[in-house]
């Protein structure tokens, strides 16, 4: 086994097993989750492959391939879409040249959608990984963009 | 030597993404300035918003950009907070101390009365406990509005060799903060109504599931529990109770009680049959109170002020105090806490102060993604449980959005549609196949190339999605698209087929 992933799993090991916490740990610190690994974990857990399987197809932040250096999530949830979510998506898509789920070209961008960040007082909202933007016009992607290398 | 002013300015998550971290980075280094970084009022729209002390209370600046910082300084054209009438109208008890504290000072967290709750518990017993609580008559603010004495009595009786006491910080619901509000801003008082019901039940053990979206929630929840630990307080009984902070992975479904344990047990998120309910059996088949960061927020207040103080605010059916949370076009978006009853018009011309410049009112949702949208002319509908209830609709968690005249009611039916198909966990067939036909109706509407047939097939297909359906997500999904058709019916005409 990879020995990366095996000291991370030491660490999160728990009776029961807990395979989310599993995936999320190594996500955490692989930015995804290999394909390859998934037998693995199964045996470092001690539950089978379709367990694993299961749990990884079924939660949306779950990640089988690298996103690019940086994760954009426009907020689709209902006070975001009042104030204009659409837009901003559409101009992102336009300018970064993808759909949503994609990466773009150069490895920079991943683009991706999210229900609700809890910013619905200052929406319409874009996360760009942890980092939080409100009150965003289309017009200032481009500033807000260039921050990030 | 001059000694610095202070100046207090939020380091909640929202007043930072309107500006008030790129103030602190401006003002990080000016000798004239001690920055104190507290919770959020909640009155969002004045976000950035800078105070400071003077002799009659604190004075605010709102909107503040880092070039005010002279005119602050000198103390000119402030306004008095108390003077402010969108905080001076409310009826603040859960989140007294927003606005005033700083997150995890726990001195001042007990200066302003915190941890009372949990002394007055520990001196009775947990019979008394649950006494107290069913005198104040608090329902579940996470949307169910499930007596709450109740579910603490079934697991108080329940025989086991251990039980848990799990705080529900998914906040799905789009459009809802106030538990991340609290999360951030007051995160010992969800600890404090967490204690207390573990006293009530005999829980030996504590969970919060907060959802993937709230980082800096987690990390303050995270570091407020090892302060509680280190003043030793996270006890019980002389034993520690420990309270550990899970996070979420971006379901929805996951905020429904039982998917949400099986999410902590680490599987797929789906949502189990009931009964049993998680009082009888919950987190690893053991007596579970799921409740969300709201509800337990409001404990520590009946404990120290009694069931009976509780019990004299608002309807007949709605005791205590709600938190609407306004967002969407309204001029005035932010946290609003008040006793059950205003109308919905009150609310939205009182506090929302009407809608944001250029806009004209359209339609307004009330409690997330799953709640009826009200027209114009229903606007007069008193905010209570029993009101919305008797109108075939939902509180939720408290979430009111407002659409303005530019939202195309076909594409909003349709996004609705698109999220709990998205969002189904697959676990019954009317939620997991109906959501995507649905879908799949709307779609055709909006592209032009619906039938008069594709409407009155949309109300079958409600309609069995509401009576058949395992869970409120496939139970409750059809009634933001029904009542769309039903205020706006021109508009999903005009795209039919002719
Ligand atoms: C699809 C779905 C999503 C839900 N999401 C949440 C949520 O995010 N937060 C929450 O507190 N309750 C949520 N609930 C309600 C919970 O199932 C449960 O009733 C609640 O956590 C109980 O707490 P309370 O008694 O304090 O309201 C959801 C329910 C459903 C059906
Ligand atoms: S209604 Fe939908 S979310 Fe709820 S149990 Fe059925 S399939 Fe799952
Ligand atoms: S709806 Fe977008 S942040 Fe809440």
């Amino acid at each position: 086994m990879d020995e990366q992933v095996k000291s991370i799993l030491a660490k999160v090991r728990s009776e029961p097993p807990n395979i989310l916490k599993a995936l999320l740990a190594l996500q955490e610190r692989l930015g995804h989750l290999p394909t390859e690994a998934v037998s693995d974990i199964a045996h470092a857990l001690g539950v089978t492959t379709a367990q694993v399987v299961g749990v990884l197809s079924y939660y949306p932040d779950l990640r089988l391939t690298a996103p690019g250096r940086h994760l954009i999530r426009v907020c689709m949830g209902e006070s975001c879409y009042a104030n204009g979510c659409g837009r901003l998506l559409r101009e992102l898509q336009d300018r970064l040249r993808v759909d949503v789920g994609e990466t773009a070209a150069g490895g920079k961008f991943t683009l991706d959608t999210m229900s609700c960040a809890g910013n619905c007082a200052v929406s319409p909202t874009v996360m760009i990984d942890r980092d939080l933007y409100g009150r965003l016009l289309p017009s200032q992607l481009d500033i807000l963009l260039e921050r990030y290398e | 030597m001059s000694t610095a002013t202070r100046l207090y300015l939020s380091n909640d998550t929202s007043a930072r993404a309107a500006g008030a971290g790129a103030l602190a980075d401006a003002w990080s280094e000016h000798p004239e300035v001690q920055l104190i970084r507290i919770s959020s009022r909640g009155a969002f729209f004045l976000e950035p918003m800078v105070e400071r002390d003077t002799p009659a209370g604190r004075v605010a600046w709102f909107n503040v950009t880092a070039q005010d910082l002279p005119l602050i300084l000198s103390g000119t054209d402030g306004t008095p907070v108390r003077s402010i009438p969108f905080l001076a109208q409310q009826t603040r008890f859960t989140f007294a101390n927003f606005g005033e504290t700083e997150p995890l000072a726990l001195d001042e967290y007990q200066t302003r009365g915190g941890l009372s709750g949990l002394e007055a518990a520990l001196r009775i017993t947990p019979d008394a406990i649950i006494e107290e609580l069913r005198v104040s008559q608090l329902r579940g603010r996470g949307g169910a509005a499930f007596p709450v004495w109740n579910k603490w009595k079934v697991a108080q009786q329940t025989q086991a060799d251990e039980k848990y006491v799990v705080a529900n910080a998914d906040e799905g619901d789009a459009g809802t903060y106030c538990d991340r509000m609290i999360l951030e801003g007051d995160p010992f008082r969800l600890l404090e109504g967490m204690l207390i019901c573990a006293r009530a039940i005999g829980a030996g053990r504590g969970y919060v599931y907060c959802r993937q979206e709230y980082p800096a929630a987690a990390k303050t929840l995270r570091a407020a529990i090892q302060k509680t630990d280190e003043a030793e307080w996270l006890e019980l009984d002389g034993e520690p109770f420990p309270i550990e902070v899970v996070e979420g992975a971006g379901s929805y479904v996951c905020g429904e009680e039982t998917a949400l344990l099986e999410s902590l047990e680490g599987k797929r998120g789906v949502v189990r049959a009931r009964p049993p309910y998680p009082a009888q059996s919950g987190l690893y088949g053991r007596p579970t109170i799921v409740s969300n960061v709201l509800t337990f927020a409001t404990i520590p207040n009946i404990l120290s002020r009694g069931g009976a103080w509780h019990a004299a605010l608002g309807t007949e059916q709605s005791r205590g105090t709600i938190a609407l949370q306004l967002g969407g076009r309204v001029k005035h978006p932010g946290l609003v806490e008040v006793p059950f009853g205003l109308s919905l018009h009150q609310v939205l011309e009182q506090f929302g102060g009407g809608m944001a410049p250029g806009s004209r009112f359209k339609a307004v949702q009330v409690g997330g993604p799953l709640g009826s949208l009200f027209p114009a002319s229903q606007m007069d509908i008193p905010i209570c449980y029993d009101a919305f209830a008797k109108a075939g609709a939902v509180l939720g968690h408290g979430g009111i959005v407002v659409y303005d005249h530019e939202t195309d009611m076909v594409d909003l039916a349709r996004h609705f549609m698109a999220f709990t198909a998205d969002e189904s966990c697959g676990k019954c067939t009317p939620c997991r196949i109906g959501s995507v036909r649905g879908r799949e109706i709307l779609e055709r509407i909006q592209a032009g190339s619906g039938t008069i047939e594709d409407l009155s097939l949309l109300h079958d297909l409600g309609d069995t999605m509401k009576v058949a359906s395992l869970c409120a997500l496939g139970g409750r999904a059809p009634y933001p698209v029904l009542t769309a058709i039903e205020h706006f019916p021109a508009e999903f005409r005009a795209k039919l087929r002719t």
